[in-house]
């Protein structure tokens, strides 16, 4: 098992800064809907509020997603988790670990902040029950180190939620 | 008298003069490194390379008048050299002598083309030449928006007098010609400076990667154009896809998209506020 901190908090590279600063300019004017940026001096970490869309289990619940960039993002994924408390979903652990191939294995440095957030509340959208994941409580027990969800070896198992 | 002998000694004196200032350089003793290539331009004057290194030192202690004077020394005895093309750039942008600048780091640029001094140098003169063509802009568009307005205040006055001698001043409401005139005039000089306001730079001239305009467009099978030092980037360091489409991605099929590089060149010339950098 793999024992490390949290996201190294080395400072953004200048690519990493220019696009951060654009994002951040275009979510302003145009932000995706049902997400809300936290106004915050700290451009390498960002905090979301997410609220559950209409007609799904989480309409009108409110979460916040914690988003940290790495050194060399683009090229690398940000980190993005559910601050306390995580919403209950088959793939969200209750550390607040989101299981999405995207925000891992599947990055593609064409996605944003924004993209990524669209591809979380689809994913709550489609959640069939609020429950945990079936390993919830052996994964979470494995990372109270405090290691990072980009550091786990995910498994992909099911894309149908 | 001198002899030929006695040339050659000198000239092999001042190499060791030039060999030690930059190993005095390089361990970032400017002054030492300055003292060995003063006393090599004393032995060799014609040495272009002499004049060169010292107005490096100069440069990187902004000693703006020294890099100007030496630079100029070295072009006229070399003007291919691009690092001396460059340096009299700088010197020239601290003067803001934007115009001169611009033409000594387009020359410098021309000459990297062939030579094999690589990326790194062609970024730093781009870099310099956009900071050159940005401040060009500032200081013409504060001219040119400041006539403009002068201008549309006094056409504004002559409309007013227009109507005034004519009795129309104010019109019924229903057929207020002064007031159609006037929003009218104002859209025109709207119109008229909107090259000059800075805003976004279209979508398509940017890469999906940097969200910066392009410098070096490069188009891929999927028919999605990327910088070309990011797209690299991302086939090195994250995989053999398109990062848009998913698409297998070999760095052997990238070509340059040549229609859109035009096209960025055409959107600079009349923009040149796009030459911001962060």
């Amino acid at each position: 098992m793999t024992s490390s901190s949290s996201p190294s908090r080395k400072a953004l590279s200048k690519i990493a800064c220019n696009r951060l600063q654009k994002e951040l300019a275009e979510w302003q004017v145009s932000p995706p809907s049902g997400f809300k940026y936290r106004v915050s001096d700290n451009l390498q970490r960002w905090v979301i509020e997410v609220t559950g869309a209409a007609g799904t289990l989480y309409a009108g619940e409110t979460y916040q997603l914690q988003v940290d960039f790495p050194e060399h993002y683009p090229m690398e994924a940000p980190q993005v988790i559910f601050l306390n408390p995580a919403p209950m979903h088959p793939h969200i652990y209750s550390n607040g670990h989101i299981c999405l191939d995207i925000l891992y294995d599947s990055w593609s440095p064409a996605m944003t902040v924004s993209s990524v957030c669209i591809s979380i509340l689809s994913m709550l959208s489609s959640s069939p029950a609020k429950q945990r994941p079936q390993d919830n409580d052996r994964y979470v027990r494995n990372c109270r180190n405090g290691r990072s969800p980009k550091e786990t070896r995910w498994w992909f198992h099911d894309d149908k939620v | 008298m001198a002899t030929a002998a006695d040339g050659v000694a000198v000239a092999r004196q001042a190499e060791l003069r030039r060999i030690e200032g930059n190993s005095c350089f390089n361990k970032a003793r400017l002054g030492a490194a300055i003292d060995c290539y003063t006393e090599a331009i004393a032995l060799c004057p014609d040495v272009a390379v002499y004049w060169l290194n010292r107005g490096l030192c100069h440069f990187k202690r902004k000693e703006w008048a020294k890099v100007e004077e030496d630079s100029r020394r070295a072009l006229a005895l070399d003007d291919t050299l691009v690092k001396g093309h460059y340096l009299l750039g700088c010197a020239m942008l601290e003067k803001e002598q934007c115009a001169l600048a611009i033409k000594e780091f387009n020359k410098a640029l021309d000459l990297l083309k062939s030579s094999n001094l690589g990326d790194k140098m062609a970024e730093d003169i781009w870099q310099v030449l956009a900071k050159a063509k940005y401040q060009d802009w500032e200081i013409h568009s504060t001219k040119r928006v400041w006539k403009m307005q002068s201008l549309k205040e006094a056409c504004e006055n002559a409309l007013q007098e227009h109507h005034f001698l004519s009795g129309t001043l104010v019109g019924d409401g229903s057929t207020n010609e002064y007031t159609d005139q006037l929003k009218l005039l104002s859209e025109v000089f709207t119109k008229a400076t909107i090259d000059d306001t800075p805003t976004d730079v279209p979508d398509y001239l940017c890469c999906q990667i940097t969200f910066e305009i392009f410098r070096d467009p490069v188009i891929t099978p999927s028919g999605i154009t990327y910088e070309r030092s990011i797209i690299l980037e991302h086939l090195c360091k994250v995989g053999n896809f398109d990062p848009v489409t998913r698409e297998p991605l070999k760095e052997h099929q990238l070509v340059p998209n040549l229609a859109i590089k035009e096209a960025v060149q055409a959107y600079l010339k009349n923009h040149s506020w796009a030459y911001k950098l962060n």
